[in-house]
C-alpha cells in the first residue's frame, strides 16, 4: 500500500506544477471560475490548449501508434487535478470521450481525420446525448437518423449541449433503428457544428455558463461520419462514461474550496470576535475537512482501481461521484451559512465575503448531482453492480 | 499510489478472519454480553498463539513487531466479528504506554506477559461527570515520600476484573500521572456496570490506595502526553473496527434484502432501500480508505495527528449511520433480540461515545486546521 505518488509520478506532478506557475495566465486561469474554466470560449483559452498540446500532455494514455505515450491514466489524473487546482481548463472531451472511443471503434478515416487534430488542440467538441425525453434514460434518445443515399438524414432535438455555441464538431447519438430494442437502435455520428439545418439556442443557467438546446432539420451526415457500427451507439456511450466520469468531476475545486473556507475562517470576525471561536463553526469546519479527506480517499481508490487495469472502475467512479458532488454542494452551503447574510451578496461585488466565491459556487454546483449521471443513477449502479441487488426500476 | 495489500498483509487479514470464524461465532459474542469477565478465554488464547495479541509489540519483547496498518487489518476483522476481547485496552493502550514511557523493568515485567495473553492491563481513565481531555483527570495522587496516595472514582474501565494491573490516570502536583495499580489490592473496589454493548465495564473506586513511586510510568507529570499519544494511534484501530462492523452489518442486510419479499418483490428491488445500501457502501469505502491512509502514515512514522481523529470521527459516524439504516431495512425483526443487527447497532453507538467521542474529535480536527 502506498498513498504517495511514485517517484516518476511525483516528478511529473512537480513538472506540471512548475509549468503551470511559469505559464500563469490570469485570463485563462480565473480562480473564480474554478472547474468551469473549460466552458469559457476565448482565444486565450484556445491558445492555452495548444500550449498544453505542445507539452505533449494531451492524449498521454493513448496508444503510441496514435500519437499517445501509452502511459497510465494516473498521469492524466495528476495533470487534470493540477489544471483544475490552477483554475485552468482541463484536457477535455476530445482526448477522453471522443478520442478514446475513436481509437477503440472508429474507422481508419475517422481516426486520421480527428486524432491528430485532438492531440494538437485544433478541434473543440460538443457532446449531444441528452434530449427532453432522454436524460437519465440516455437509451431513450429519439433524434431520428434515416438512412438515405450515401449517408443519414437527422431530424429532432437535443437538450443540454454544453459548448454547442463555440464547438467545431458535434458528437451526437441518434436513433437509426427504431424497430430494435431501445439500447440496440442507437448510433453515433460526428457533425460539423456549423452544418446547415442545425439551430443552436442558448439556455441560460443559474451557474456561470449557458448551455444549449439544438434543433435538427434535415441534417445530412455522410456514411463516413458514422462512428463504429450502426446500432452500437449506446454501448460506446456507456463505455465512454465509465472511462471518463472522474475526469468530469475533479477533486481539486472541492479541496480548494475547503482550503479557502478554512483560511477565511481563521481570521474573519463577527461582533469583533473571531468566528473560529464559535463552536458551531468549528464543528461544521471539522466535518467539512474530514469529508474532504474522505473524498480524496475515494479518488485515490478510483485512480488505483483504474491503474490496476482490467474492467473500467465503474463502481469506484460512481461512489466517488456520488460522495464528492454532494460534498461539493454542502461545502458551498455551509460556507454561506458561516458567512451569514453577507453570503447573499453576488459574486464579483466588493463587499461579498471571499469575493463571493461561495455565492457563485453555490449556484454553479447545483448541476453536479444531476449532470453526467445523477446521484440516483450512481446509486442504482452501485446497488446493482456492486451489491448485486435486483434491478429496481 | 497503490492500495493493494501485500501478500503478508492479506495473509494476516485472512488468518484473522478464519480464526474469528472458528472461535468467535455470533453465539459466543452473545454469551459474552454482560459477562463479568467479558471475553472468551479460548479465543484469547488462540489469538495470542497466532501472534495477534502482540501484533504491534516489538519482537524484542516477544511481539510480532508489525505496524499500524497490519493492526488496522486485524481490527477490521475484530469489528466484523464484534469480537469481545481486551486487545485494545491491554495490547494497544497499556502496552503502548509502557513502550512509550515505561522503565526497562516495567517493560520486562509486563510486555512479554501481555503478548502471551497471560496478563491483561487496562487504563483507568474516565471519571464520572468529567470529560475526555486532561482536565477530566481529577483523581487525586498525593505524593507522600516514596509513595502516591490515590483517592477517587473511575468509570468505563474495560475488563477491570480480569486485569492484573490498572494504569490509573491520576492528578498530582506535577500534573497527570500514569500509575500501575493492582486491582486486587487494599482500598480498590470494582463494580460491574452494564453498558449498551454489554462489554465488561467497571466502576473502580480507589480509597487511600498506596502505590510506590516506582509504579509510575514515565517522568512525573508526563502522563497525559504519553496517554494521548498512544490513544491517538489507537483511534485508527477503533476506526478500523467501526468500518469492519459497518461492513459486515451491511453485508448481512444486503443478503436479507435479496431474499425477504414484500409486495411480491425482494426488499432490495425497492429503490428507497437500495439507495440506502448504495449510500452505506460508499460511506464505508470512503472510511476504509481513510483509515488505511491514517494507518499507513502511522506505520511510516509520520504524524497521525491529523488523520487519526478524522478517521475515527468519520468511521464511527458511518458505523452509526449504517447500522441505523440496516435496522430500518430489516423492519420489525431488527427490534428483536433474536436478530443480529441490533448487536451491531448498539456497538456502533458505544464506539462513537468511547475513546474520544464525536464532539471531542471534531474539536481536535477543528483545532488542527483553525488554530495553527
Ligand atoms: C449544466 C448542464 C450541462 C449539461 N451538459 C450536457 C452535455 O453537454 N451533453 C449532454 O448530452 N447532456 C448534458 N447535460 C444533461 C445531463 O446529462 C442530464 O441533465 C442528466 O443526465 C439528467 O437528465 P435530466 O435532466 O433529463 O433529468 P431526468 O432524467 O428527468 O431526472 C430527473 C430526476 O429523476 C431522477 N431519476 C431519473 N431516472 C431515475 C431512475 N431510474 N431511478 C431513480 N431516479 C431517477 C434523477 O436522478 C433526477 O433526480 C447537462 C446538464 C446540465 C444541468
Ligand atoms: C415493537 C413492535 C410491535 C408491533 N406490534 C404489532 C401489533 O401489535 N400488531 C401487528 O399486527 N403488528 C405489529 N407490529 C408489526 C409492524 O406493523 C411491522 O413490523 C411493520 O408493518 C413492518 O413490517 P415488517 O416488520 O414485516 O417489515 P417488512 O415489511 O419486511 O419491511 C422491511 C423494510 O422494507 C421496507 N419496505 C417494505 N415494503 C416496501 C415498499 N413497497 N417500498 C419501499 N420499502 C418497502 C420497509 O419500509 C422496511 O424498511 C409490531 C412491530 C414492532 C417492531
Amino acid at each position: 500500500m502506498d498513498f504517495d505518488f511514485s517517484p516518476e509520478e511525483q516528478k511529473f506532478a512537480d513538472e506540471v506544477e512548475q509549468w503551470l506557475t511559469e505559464n500563469h495566465d490570469p485570463v485563462v486561469m480565473d480562480p473564480t471560475r474554478e472547474n468551469f474554466t473549460q466552458l469559457a470560449d476565448t482565444p486565450e483559452r484556445r491558445d492555452f490548449m495548444k500550449k498544453l498540446a505542445k507539452q505533449g500532455w494531451l492524449g498521454m494514455s493513448w496508444p503510441k501508434e496514435y500519437g499517445g505515450q501509452e502511459i497510465e491514466g494516473v498521469y492524466e489524473f495528476i495533470l487534470n487535478e493540477a489544471l483544475s487546482r490552477h483554475a485552468a481548463p482541463q484536457i477535455g472531451k476530445g482526448v477522453g470521450i471522443i478520442g478514446k472511443t475513436l481509437i477503440r471503434h472508429g474507422s481508419d478515416f475517422l481516426k486520421a481525420e480527428f486524432l491528430p487534430k485532438i492531440l494538437s488542440a485544433e478541434v473543440e467538441f460538443a457532446v449531444g446525448y441528452s434530449e427532453p425525453e432522454a436524460g437519465s434514460d440516455a437509451a431513450n434518445m429519439q433524434l431520428k437518423a434515416d438512412k438515405v443515399d450515401g449517408g443519414w438524414n437527422l431530424n429532432g432535438q437535443k437538450m443540454w449541449t454544453t459548448s454547442a455555441h463555440f464547438a467545431d464538431w458535434y458528437w451526437v447519438g441518434a436513433r437509426t433503428d427504431p424497430d430494435k430494442p431501445k439500447h440496440d437502435g442507437l448510433s453515433l455520428f460526428l457533425i460539423p457544428m456549423d452544418h446547415a439545418g442545425l439551430e443552436i439556442q442558448s439556455l441560460p443557467t443559474i451557474g456561470k455558463d449557458t448551455t444549449n438546446q439544438v434543433f435538427f432539420t434535415d441534417v445530412f451526415v455522410p456514411d463516413e461520419y458514422l462512428v463504429g457500427k450502426r446500432g452500437q451507439g449506446f454501448q460506446m456511450i456507456a463505455e465512454a462514461l465509465d472511462l471518463e466520469r472522474f475526469t468530469m468531476f475533479t477533486l481539486s475545486p472541492i479541496s480548494e474550496r475547503t482550503r479557502v473556507l478554512v483560511d477565511w475562517a481563521k481570521t474573519a470576525t463577527r461582533d469583533d470576535k473571531p468566528i473560529r471561536e464559535n463552536p458551531d463553526t468549528r464543528r461544521l469546519i471539522a466535518n467539512i475537512v474530514t469529508d474532504t479527506a474522505v473524498a480524496k480517499a475515494l479518488s485515490t481508490r478510483f485512480v488505483c482501481a483504474a491503474k490496476a487495469g482490467g474492467k473500467p472502475p465503474s463502481i469506484q467512479s460512481s461512489q466517488y461521484k456520488l460522495f464528492t458532488t454532494t460534498l461539493s454542494q454542502r461545502v458551498c452551503d455551509e460556507a454561506l451559512d458561516i458567512t451569514g447574510a453577507a453570503g447573499t451578496i453576488r459574486e464579483g461585488q466588493d463587499e461579498a465575503p471571499i469575493r463571493g466565491r461561495f455565492e457563485g459556487a453555490y449556484r454553479a454546483t447545483m448541476n453536479e448531482t444531476v449532470g453526467g449521471g445523477s446521484s440516483e443513477i450512481q446509486k442504482n449502479i452501485i446497488a446493482r453492480r456492486h451489491l448485486g441487488l435486483p434491478k429496481n426500476f | 499510489m497503490d492500495l493493494e495489500l501485500s501478500e503478508e498483509q492479506q495473509m494476516i487479514k485472512d488468518m484473522t478472519r478464519a480464526l474469528l470464524g472458528e472461535h468467535c461465532p455470533i453465539e459466543v459474542v452473545r454469551e459474552m454480553e454482560d459477562d463479568p469477565k467479558g471475553y472468551p478465554a479460548g479465543l484469547w488464547k488462540q489469538m495470542a498463539e497466532a501472534g495477534l495479541v502482540g501484533v504491534l509489540i516489538p519482537e524484542s519483547h516477544g511481539g510480532g513487531g508489525l505496524g499500524l496498518l497490519e493492526a488496522a487489518l486485524v481490527y477490521e476483522e475484530l469489528g466484523r466479528a464484534m469480537a469481545p476481547t481486551p486487545h485494545f485496552v491491554s495490547a494497544v493502550l497499556s502496552a503502548g504506554m509502557l513502550l512509550e514511557a515505561g522503565s526497562e523493568a516495567q517493560q520486562e515485567a509486563w510486555l512479554p506477559k501481555i503478548v502471551a495473553g497471560d496478563a491483561i492491563l487496562t487504563p483507568a481513565w474516565l471519571e464520572p461527570d468529567r470529560g475526555f481531555g486532561p482536565e477530566g483527570v481529577a483523581l487525586a495522587a498525593k505524593r507522600e515520600g516514596d509513595e502516591y496516595l490515590l483517592s477517587g472514582v473511575k468509570r468505563h474501565v474495560n475488563y477491570a476484573s480480569s486485569a492484573e494491573r490498572l494504569i490509573v490516570l491520576a492528578r498530582s502536583d506535577d500534573g497527570v500521572e500514569l500509575l500501575l495499580v493492582d486491582p486486587s489490592g487494599d482500598g480498590v473496589e470494582l463494580k460491574q456496570i452494564r453498558s449498551q454493548s454489554g462489554e465488561a465495564h467497571y466502576r473502580v473506586e480507589l480509597r487511600d490506595v498506596r502505590v510506590p513511586v516506582s509504579a509510575r510510568i514515565g517522568a512525573a507529570g508526563s502522563g497525559w502526553e504519553t496517554f494521548a499519544k498512544v490513544l491517538q494511534d489507537g483511534l485508527v484501530l477503533q476506526a478500523a473496527q467501526a468500518i469492519g462492523g459497518a461492513d459486515r452489518c451491511l453485508e448481512n442486510t444486503v443478503e436479507y434484502a435479496k431474499v425477504r419479499k414484500q409486495f411480491d418483490k425482494p426488499l432490495g428491488a425497492f429503490q428507497a432501500l437500495a439507495h440506502y445500501m448504495a449510500d452505506a457502501s460508499t460511506q464505508i469505502e470512503g472510511g476504509r480508505v481513510l483509515v488505511h491512509e491514517a494507518a499507513w502514515n502511522g506505520a511510516l512514522g509520520r504524524s497521525t495527528a491529523r488523520f487519526a481523529p478524522m478517521a475515527k470521527l468519520f468511521a464511527c459516524n458511518t458505523y452509526q449511520d449504517v447500522t441505523r439504516v440496516c435496522a430500518q431495512i430489516w423492519g420489525g425483526v431488527a427490534f428483536t433480540i433474536e436478530y443480529d443487527t441490533q448487536m451491531y447497532f448498539r456497538r456502533a453507538k458505544e464506539m462513537q461515545l468511547s475513546w474520544w467521542d464525536t464532539p471531542y474529535l471534531e474539536e481536535l480536527v477543528a483545532a488542527d486546521v483553525l488554530d495553527q
